[in-house]
């Protein structure tokens, strides 16, 4: 049976490596989004303070409503993050599964 | 033996990992249509309404809140039902939290300024994206198992 761990173990390394690369860049610019939001947010924040629309109070208060949006972006970047690892470890498994049958067949 | 051994090829062939759950297209366009609903209710108080004379008193819009309220509390439970889906859920429970929070204020105050309209609705736009985001993920995922 003809099976090469080190020649596996280089070739799902590889898938894993191609997958993330594939993929990244929407986590990137999707958290970038998420930052250019957060700044108009906190402008609007402000501003409306500074004219007296806001009671330092209700200011406060939206101000922890910031933790629960913020919280909101992170699951979502969570999901892309799932996503991404979960095309890795397929992109390695079917590496790995291919080279196992193939060891297989060889022995058959 | 060889049944052995071709039970562990068709094993290893359907052998995928699974983190999150597929795309759902019905409810990535429930998302939209509940932001650009959200999005008019606040763009109409803007264009057709003054704070002046009780002209943004909380009663005239009291139905606009409720029917929204509902259409986000079926997208709750859509994510909610879907296993591996925590994470979209919480983003759902986050937005109901505020839009129930700024219902209260609107009613409390039995007013609302344009400056509070403006930030309400960027809000929920962001927490919108948010979700949009969230089922565009999904939809990254190679060859989601069936």
């Amino acid at each position: 049976m003809s099976f090469n761990i080190n020649e596996v173990s280089s070739g799902m390394l590889s898938a894993v490596k191609g997958a993330v690369a594939e993929d990244w860049p929407e986590v990137k610019s999707t958290a970038e989004q998420f930052l250019q939001n957060k700044k108009e947010r906190l402008v609007l924040l402000a501003e409306l303070r500074i004219k007296g629309e806001l009671s330092q109070a209700k200011f406060e208060s939206r101000l922890l409503d910031e933790k629960l949006i913020l919280e909101a972006e992170l699951n979502a970047l969570a999901i892309l993050s799932k996503a991404i690892a979960q095309n890795a470890a397929n992109a390695a498994l079917e590496i790995l599964g291919k080279a196992v049958n193939a060891a297989i067949s060889a022995a058959l | 033996m060889i049944f052995a051994l071709i039970f562990g090829v068709a094993a290893f062939n359907s052998c995928r990992v699974q983190f999150i759950p597929a795309y759902d297209a019905k409810i990535a366009e429930q998302i939209d249509v509940t932001a650009k609903a959200v999005d008019k209710f606040y763009l109409g108080i803007l264009a057709t309404t003054t704070a002046e004379n009780g002209g943004r008193a909380f009663d005239k819009f009291a139905e606009q809140y409720v029917d929204i309220e509902v259409e986000l509390n079926s997208l709750l439970n859509k994510n909610k039902i879907r296993p591996l889906n925590e994470n979209s859920t919480r983003i759902c429970e986050i937005t109901i939290q505020l839009w129930q929070k700024y219902k209260q204020e609107h009613k409390d105050d039995n007013t609302l300024s344009d400056g509070l309209i403006k930030l309400n609705n960027k809000t929920f736009s962001d927490l919108f994206y948010a979700m949009q985001v969230a089922e565009k993920g999904k939809a990254l995922v190679n060859n989601p198992p069936e």
